[in-house]
């Protein structure tokens, strides 16, 4: 079975909520990715977002947007991502891994998904493009490689239910308006929303975009079946981007590990 | 030719396999919520009589064709005729486009409005319809444009909008279209975005394009006037492809006239240093449509060079990619070079000083004219006047102003 859906059937099955942690693949490099991969399990998180950098991330605050940028600085490609991978499935064969990009890289490295060597990807998430659609529908398939479809607060309901269907890995509702690492969480309007969602969905929903504290994540958490942080993470490892002593990252996960148990 | 069937977009927005809405699904809302407003509006009479009184009153429409005769001389063989859109108010066709969109804001009871600008003629044309109806207003920039069209900037600010310079990737026009995105995933209940090309998501390549056609209709009946046939060429500059489109679109369905669009060549095309996808590039996805793009091999959009700041993107509309595949259009490339050269030449000899953009279009004349014989007729698309290129024209002349 796909990690990722044993991962999270796991989970529900034990009462317990998902913790998915974001980090851009190659900021600062691909080694300090590799150890913060280690650290980011060792400190509980359940599920491995892993940022695909592109050029022109327009669903990205400024956070996220400067590490795609140190990213590309390094010359990083899918390429290299999925070696990287290789490398962290000799340590790790459990936990599922979640590419998170821009349609265009995907579309242009079609052949590195489909081939998915040794499956040590789980799952794709394409951020630009419609819920209902799938990389499949541009021309990229592996069936081992599950679809995570976003909703937003501005999805109209008569949508909720098609994308909620097409979802295969866990819907991933977008919590605000705006890009990543904003700060207008509106819990009512979250609860309510989820609720909707869960009503059409065969998977767990997640509840991502702007959580920050661990008082957030534990809001969230109340309401959906687990949470995903990035950008705060993201902002940490740019700060230890030149030390790489990326400790109280693994304090920070845990505190959130700990809000959301 | 399939082209010739005039009903693209289909449904889903694509022109054969470009366009689309690639967008964050916070978005797709705002989209299908524009789409409708659109398809309500486009056909209704109260909204065309809205719409051609302003263009006629506030703009200053019909643009004239003027027969630019030293040009005609200097090269003998065709007749050369400018569409005076450097005459509109504001200095540029991208008033034809603001127009109608603020109306659609308006109607869609939006109270901020956003737009992305290059060379600035969009953020002036945008900050001009926002201040008319005393609405809020914000311009992305890039902030090497801020730099480069210092009076554009000036100009919006005057008309009481907000310019937010954009530091990232480039600083130009490309990463000024990231930062509007953003800013309206963000803001997207009160916020209409203006877009100013030819470019974006489903439905603005369509909405932008039937807007600006404005410019193809007036040079069908204005042929027909001045000398009594159609076109043999229109000639456009092409950096996301609003002016070429508006003045192309009424005219596909004539196949007797070549609409020849004019891209940026930089350095040179074969430098790679330029802005010339639909020379140079492979289709991909960018700002919301599939189109062709300058990309590297691992699907990174790449930097582009060229002179001037309207053209100075990566990407291009999805239906001049269109365009290209079946044939009905060409696209050329001019050099940085080439286009001053024809900058000073149109100055001196015609008494018009283009934008830097429209003198691409000029400098592929050269070429060109050679084609025809003297009873062709060929129209230039003069999208802009060169106002705001004064600074940077006088610097690459060494002159300090």
């Amino acid at each position: 079975m796909n990690r990722l859906t044993k991962t999270l059937n796991n989970l529900k099955k034990n009462n317990k909520k998902a913790l998915v942690a974001y980090l851009v693949a190659g900021d600062p490099d691909l080694d300090s990715t590799l150890d913060l991969m280690k650290i980011f399990v060792e400190a509980g998180v359940d599920v491995i977002e892993i940022g695909v950098p592109f050029t022109d991330p327009i669903a990205e605050g400024p956070i996220i947007q400067r590490a795609h940028d140190r990213a590309l600085d390094n010359n990083i490609s899918l390429q290299k991502i999925y070696e990287m991978v290789k490398n962290y499935r000799k340590y790790d064969d459990e936990t599922p891994l979640v590419l998170m990009g821009y349609l265009n890289t995907f579309i242009f490295n079609k052949k590195l998904i489909e081939d998915n060597q040794n499956n040590v990807i789980d799952s794709v998430l394409v951020v630009d493009i419609p819920g209902e659609l799938n990389l499949k529908d541009y021309g990229v398939y592996n069936s081992n490689i599950n679809t995570i479809s976003l909703i937003s607060p501005t999805t109209k309901k008569d949508r909720v239910e098609s994308i909620a269907k097409n979802s295969s890995g866990f819907v991933y509702y977008v919590t605000l308006r705006g890009v990543t690492g904003a700060s207008n969480l509106d819990v009512n309007e979250i609860n309510s929303n989820i609720e909707e969602i869960k009503k059409h969905a065969t998977v767990p929903t997640l509840a991502g975009f702007g959580i920050k504290s661990a008082e957030d994540a534990r809001l969230l958490s109340d309401c959906s079946d687990g949470v995903i942080i990035g950008s705060s993470i993201v902002k940490m490892i740019e700060e230890e981007s030149s030390s790489k002593e990326f400790d109280r990252i693994g304090s920070y996960i845990s505190e959130i590990k700990k809000a959301i148990s | 030719m399939k082209a010739n069937n005039n009903n693209l977009p289909d449904k889903n927005g694509f022109f054969g396999e470009y366009g689309g809405k690639f967008v964050p699904e916070t978005l797709m809302y705002a989209l299908e919520e524009l789409e409708t407003t659109y398809e309500k509006l486009k056909d209704d009479a109260e909204f065309k009589n809205q719409f051609y009184k302003d263009l006629s009153e506030f703009v200053g429409r019909p643009s004239p064709l003027y027969f630019a005769e030293r040009l005609t001389n200097l090269y003998g063989t065709g007749s050369i005729w400018l569409k005076r859109e450097d005459l509109n108010h504001t200095g540029a066709h991208k008033i034809n486009n603001t127009i109608g969109q603020i109306l659609l804001a308006k109607y869609m009871g939006k109270k901020r409005i956003i737009a992305e600008t290059g060379a600035g003629q969009h953020g002036v044309a945008t900050a001009t319809v926002a201040a008319r109806l005393g609405l809020e207003c914000h311009i992305y920039m890039g902030s090497e444009d801020v730099q480069r069209q210092s009076l554009n900037v000036y100009r919006i600010k005057l008309l009481g909008a907000q310019v937010h310079a954009v530091d990232s990737g480039s600083a130009t026009l490309k990463d000024a279209l990231n930062e509007a995105l953003r800013d309206w995933v963000t803001n997207v209940d009160d916020t209409y975005y203006i877009i100013g090309s030819v470019t974006g998501p489903h439905p603005y390549p369509m909405i932008v394009r039937d807007f600006n056609s404005v410019v193809g209709e007036e040079l069908i009946t204005q042929s027909k006037e001045m000398f009594q046939s159609m076109p043999d060429a229109i000639v456009a500059c092409v950096g996301g492809g609003s002016n070429a489109m508006g003045a192309f679109y009424p005219f596909i369905k004539f196949n007797e006239t070549r609409l020849i669009g004019v891209e940026a060549g930089g350095e040179g095309v074969e430098t790679g240093e330029h802005a010339a996808p639909l020379n140079d590039g492979t289709p991909g996805v960018l700002h919301g449509a599939l189109s062709y793009l300058m990309q590297d091999e691992g699907g990174q959009v790449k930097g582009t060079k060229s002179v001037s700041a309207g053209l100075d993107y990566p990407g291009v509309g999805p239906e001049h990619s269109w365009l290209k595949d079946s044939g009905r259009a060409e696209y050329v490339a001019v050099s940085d070079e080439a286009a001053l050269k024809a900058f000073h030449e149109v100055s001196e000899l015609e008494g018009i000083i283009p934008a830097l953009e429209t003198a691409h279009a000029f400098a592929y004349l050269d070429t060109l004219m050679k084609e025809f014989d003297e009873d062709a007729n060929i129209i230039v698309n003069v999208s802009g006047r060169g106002d705001k290129d004064i600074n940077t024209v006088a610097e690459i002349d060494g002159i300090k102003i």
